[in-house]
């Protein structure tokens, strides 16, 4: 029996390891790039945590259209997951540091908008299934032209009710200086209502602006301090009350970020400019408890698409293709 | 007589006939090597088709054959119900390992000449296996709609449609159209959960019979010890239930470490997508890339076929009652050819598609 028993265990390893072997999952697919998440026991602690030099990046390039049409940029990208949390690290060249978003600007005289806009980054994943997105990504959601009559709740959407898409979206002047990234979703689009929308809560920014529109209407409360790259927060800003005490060449911000409540605010945002580079980490928890939130299972894959905006409008922009995202311990 | 009394009356032929068989049963004696450590890919076979129809049994019930949904549907199955992953994975991994066990099965019969007189009918039933499994394959590939799913069935729909004078019939019959969409979703399922395990039900019934008449393959020595027996029951049963239980704990325990995969959905407009065959259909694919054009029915059917109807006739082409291998050197060098040619091809379709893949 010894003999037999030997040639039966051998026959068992050697069917376990053909089994590990051949059964593999990465059997079958073709050519998508996919974001790998590392996993973590502790969350990364900022952007320069060491943590991060140890994720494998992946180089996602990005087509310019619009203003950017033949333009061609890149994002280098990493992932990082913990027992509750998903991290992102975004990395992008960027000649210029953008965040006047029509900032007003004192002349001596009278008030003036400065011109220019901000940078941004969009990421949409799928709540619900977008029929076709995880092939062609953003293509397949409605955008309507600037001026069309749903064109104001957001310019895009999902064609049917059964179809909803997570939309994170960081802005360098409105969300970022608050330490958020505006955190909306995508539903179905009408023929007078864009599919773009906010989550539950409270955020967004705050415009500064007289009933005239002719000047800011706050300023820096006494005692406070300026956000990040110089921008006024909506929690820190008081009625001008005397307009003397602005001198010539003063700017001042004219959509104040406010505080994020509830699942508007789930999306924190950790930023840096530096060397002509933006760095930016993106965080979440896996599971919100929301319902406009996509919930992330580690044992699953998830398909999205980013954005990016180079000092410019909604429709000027470098789109990325279609992504995977999985998770791995 | 009151109802209670009738109920009793005509329940009880049917309780003494169970009862009779049961007692039957105890009192019958196989070879105790039926299921043993050196001999157990049969049983092993059972174990892992009682798992899937298990599995698949669960999966059915949150199942919707309708392109699109069919993919949530089993999106939801696997990762929001409780133990979800474990049961799709079981699935998965299953099928994978019977086919890897029903090559070993047979090419231990093979070896040791369990094919011969009287056995022959045990051997053609057991080739028919090899006809009717890889149809539950090929049905349950499109079922969760995704890529891999949809067009890998777009491929293997294009090579039955190679097949002389009945291909564009069979694929008309399987896809009921000109596209591939919810006809097709819906014929293939029937298919997949109710026919074809009716045939395997019957396949296997007729399996078990031709090999309780015709009994086991003896060892091949040719002493006349006469071969110790064992009660089927509960001694076989008990070794097959234990047999069951370590393949479900070990195949529930790989699912839960690494779940099945379920591609991206199904995008019928991108024809980008190249499926990459799967492990078991690499040397299929290599023989269809090389009898390309008028010559590919070769490679998908007549070569194929052709192997599958020589295996089923090897009892009537090698009929000699000589058993040991050393003595049947024809038969053995013919496996060995063909064993080493699925290889080659296995290997170039792996290096074709996953080392160096153009795609």
């Amino acid at each position: 029996m010894q003999k037999p028993m030997k040639l039966g265990i051998l026959t068992c390893v050697l069917l376990c390891v053909l089994g590990l072997f051949l059964l593999s999952n990465n059997v079958t697919g073709a050519a998508k790039q996919t974001l790998t998440a590392g996993y973590s026991k502790a969350a990364p602690t900022g952007l320069d945590d060491p943590l991060w030099g140890k994720i494998k990046p992946l180089e996602v390039p990005f087509d310019g259209k619009e203003i950017f049409a033949g333009k061609k940029t890149a994002v280098t990208t990493k992932a990082v997951f913990t027992d509750n949390e998903i991290y992102f690290w975004f990395n992008w060249k960027d000649a210029t540091l953008s965040v006047t978003k029509e900032a007003w600007k004192f002349d001596g005289q009278a008030w003036s908008r400065l011109k220019g806009d901000e940078d941004r980054l969009s990421l949409l994943f799928e709540i619900n299934r977008i029929n076709n997105f995880a092939t062609k990504g953003c293509a397949v959601t409605c955008h309507v032209p600037p001026g069309a009559p749903n064109a104001k709740e957001g310019k895009f959407g999902t064609a049917t009710d059964a179809e909803k898409g997570d939309l994170w979206h960081w802005k360098a002047a409105r969300s970022d200086p608050a330490g958020y990234a505006d955190d909306g979703y995508l539903a179905k689009i009408s023929d007078t209502k864009g599919g773009r929308k906010g989550d539950a809560g409270k955020g967004g920014d705050k415009q500064n602006m007289t009933a005239d529109k002719s000047k800011p209407m706050y300023m820096l409360a006494p005692g406070k301090k300026l956000a990040k790259n110089n921008i006024l927060l909506a929690a820190d800003a008081v009625e001008i009350a005397d307009y003397s005490v602005f001198k010539t060449g003063d700017v001042v911000t004219s959509r104040m970020p406010m505080a994020a409540e509830g699942s508007f605010g789930d999306i924190k945002a950790v930023s840096r400019y530096a060397d002509g580079a933006w760095t930016v980490i993106l965080s979440r928890k896996l599971d919100t408890g929301h319902d406009d939130d996509v919930t992330f299972n580690p044992q699953k894959k998830y398909s999205f698409a980013m954005a990016l905006f180079d000092d410019s409008k909604d429709q000027d922009s470098y789109d990325s293709e279609v992504l995977t995202l999985e998770f791995k311990k | 007589m009151t109802e209670a009394q009738s109920e009793t009356t005509e329940q009880e032929p049917l309780f003494a006939a169970a009862g009779g068989g049961l007692a039957i049963l105890l009192k019958v004696e196989v070879p105790a090597d039926a299921i043993c450590w050196h001999r157990f890919f049969g049983a092993m076979q059972l174990a892992l088709l009682c798992l899937l129809f298990l599995s698949g049994g669960l999966m059915a019930f949150a199942y919707t054959p309708v392109p699109g949904t069919a993919y949530d549907s089993v999106d939801y199955f696997q990762f929001s119900l409780p133990l979800g992953n474990v049961v799709r994975g079981l699935h998965h991994y299953a099928w994978n390992l019977l086919l890897i066990v029903m090559g070993l099965h047979l090419l231990r019969a093979l070896i040791l000449g369990a094919y011969k007189a009287p056995r022959q009918i045990v051997w053609i039933s057991g080739v028919a296996f090899f006809l009717v499994i890889p149809l539950f394959i090929i049905t349950g590939d499109l079922l969760p709609w995704d890529q891999k799913g949809y067009w890998s069935t777009q491929v293997r729909f294009s090579i039955i449609a190679s097949i002389p004078v009945v291909g564009d019939f069979l694929v008309q019959l399987f896809r009921g159209g000109s596209l591939t969409g919810i006809v097709a979703l819906t014929r293939l399922y029937v298919l997949h959960i109710l026919l074809l395990p009716c045939a395997l039900v019957l396949l296997i019934g007729l399996h078990l019979y031709f090999l309780a008449t015709r009994g086991i393959s003896g060892p091949l020595s040719d002493d006349e010890i006469p071969r110790p027996k064992a009660l089927f029951m509960p001694t076989i049963v008990n070794r097959w239930l234990a047999l069951f239980i370590l393949t479900a704990i070990g195949m529930g325990l790989v699912a839960w470490h690494w779940p099945a995969a379920l591609g991206d959905p199904a995008d019928p407009t991108d024809s980008a997508f190249i499926p990459r065959p799967e492990w078991w259909v690499l040397f299929l694919n290599q023989l269809v890339a090389i009898f390309k054009g008028p010559f590919m029915v070769l490679g998908s059917a007549i070569i194929p076929g052709g192997l599958v109807f020589l295996l089923g006739a090897l009892p009537f082409l090698d009929r000699s009652p000589e058993r040991r291998p050393s003595k049947r050197m024809g038969v053995m060098v013919a496996a060995a050819v063909v064993l080493a040619a699925v290889t080659v091809l296995s290997v170039m379709g792996y290096v074709e598609h996953f080392v160096r893949p153009e795609h």
